[in-house]
């Protein structure tokens, strides 16, 4: 039985290439058929905020490799409720909130973690 | 047992020189590295141009050594290489660059290898930031 | 279940260790080290009832004092560490 991994993923879409890098790990996992979790962590739940414009920076989307994640069998996406709140945000279609204490059972349900 | 340990910075990184150290120790314990995996500016650690005043740590040769020294598989990622300009002397004449920064011991390939790494060994530890 | 988390980010200018401190669990620990050592000033840390060890080195670099409430381990310790936790989330 293959271990899991759980990416959580805590960087801005504009702050540089950890956005993208923490996605490609998870989307190399999924096109293995491994079991991944992806958790949206502090500034990380900035890459599900709505309508932004890439192209106002001149960077490429991260909303399609967002929406390659169903392609690739990754279903276990999840948003901090604590960290959507401070920012603002409402939570997204495209991931399940989850309080500390959930995020905190997530992390010891999985085998292994990355956090960048 | 069994380690797979992942560098996400570069040689100049306190972390870097942390992650070296940890490995001498994981295998002076008597444990097993499955795989070094070097991403993001780990790619970095990687680099044989790196250029260290004497009076300092050579972490990248330092890297270089111990990795030639214990046999072990080493992979650079291929696309944060790329991002990063690190290249090996294929990538720098499929891309027509001057410079080739990446050679023996260090191997350019994908992310498939770290989830490789990953499921073999009995602890994944990553090592990045100061 | 027990994770053993790594920060080396100063908690003065980042944000990570409280982070860590929110999601946590009880049979957790965390190994401060690189700038994360200047946490063993960091009051919520104290009072968060969590194993909390500090990488040697990163102590006697910063002259810090070690406090009671927090063990210091070099890299074998570290190692063994990394083994008596069931996984090690590095906050990267």
């Amino acid at each position: 039985m293959s271990k899991s991994l759980l990416v959580i993923s805590r960087q801005a879409p504009w702050s540089g290439p950890g956005a993208r890098e923490a996605l490609d790990i998870v989307l190399a996992g999924g096109a293995f058929d491994l079991p991944i979790g992806l958790p949206f962590l502090d500034d990380g739940v900035f890459q599900l905020a709505p309508h932004q414009d890439a192209k106002a920076v001149q960077q490429k989307d991260l909303g399609a490799n967002l929406q390659a994640l169903g392609l690739f069998g990754i279903d276990e996406v999840f948003a901090c409720h604590h960290s959507l709140a401070e920012r603002g945000l409402t939570t997204p279609a495209s991931a399940q909130p989850l309080d500390s204490a959930a995020i905190s059972q997530l992390i010891d349900r999985y085998d292994q973690v990355i956090t960048l | 047992m069994k380690f797979a340990i992942a560098v996400f910075c570069a040689a100049h990184a306190p972390s870097s020189r942390r992650a070296l150290l940890f490995a001498r120790a994981a295998l002076a314990g008597g444990h097993e590295i499955v795989r070094l995996f070097f991403y993001q500016d780990g790619v970095y650690s990687a680099s044989n141009s790196v250029v260290v005043p004497q009076d300092e740590q050579d972490i990248a040769r330092q890297w270089r050594e111990f990795v030639s020294a214990h046999q072990l598989d080493s992979v650079v990622c291929i696309a944060a290489a790329l991002r990063r300009g690190v290249l090996n002397e294929e990538e720098a004449m499929r891309y027509q660059r001057s410079a080739v920064n990446l050679d023996a011991p260090w191997e350019l390939s994908g992310l498939g290898q770290l989830h490789d790494a990953a499921q073999a060994a009995d602890r994944l530890i990553c090592f990045g930031g100061p | 279940m027990s994770t053993l988390h790594v920060v080396s980010h100063s908690p003065f200018t980042d944000s990570r260790l409280d982070s860590c401190l929110r999601i946590c669990g009880v049979n957790d620990a965390i190994l401060l080290c690189g700038d994360g050592a200047y946490g063993l000033n960091n009051a919520a840390l104290q009072t968060k009832g969590v194993k909390v060890f500090v990488l040697a080195e990163d102590m006697q670099a910063r002259n810090l004092p070690l406090p009671d409430w927090a063990d210091s381990v070099d890299y074998p310790g570290f190692v063994q560490l990394s083994l008596d936790y069931d996984k090690v989330n590095s906050w990267l």
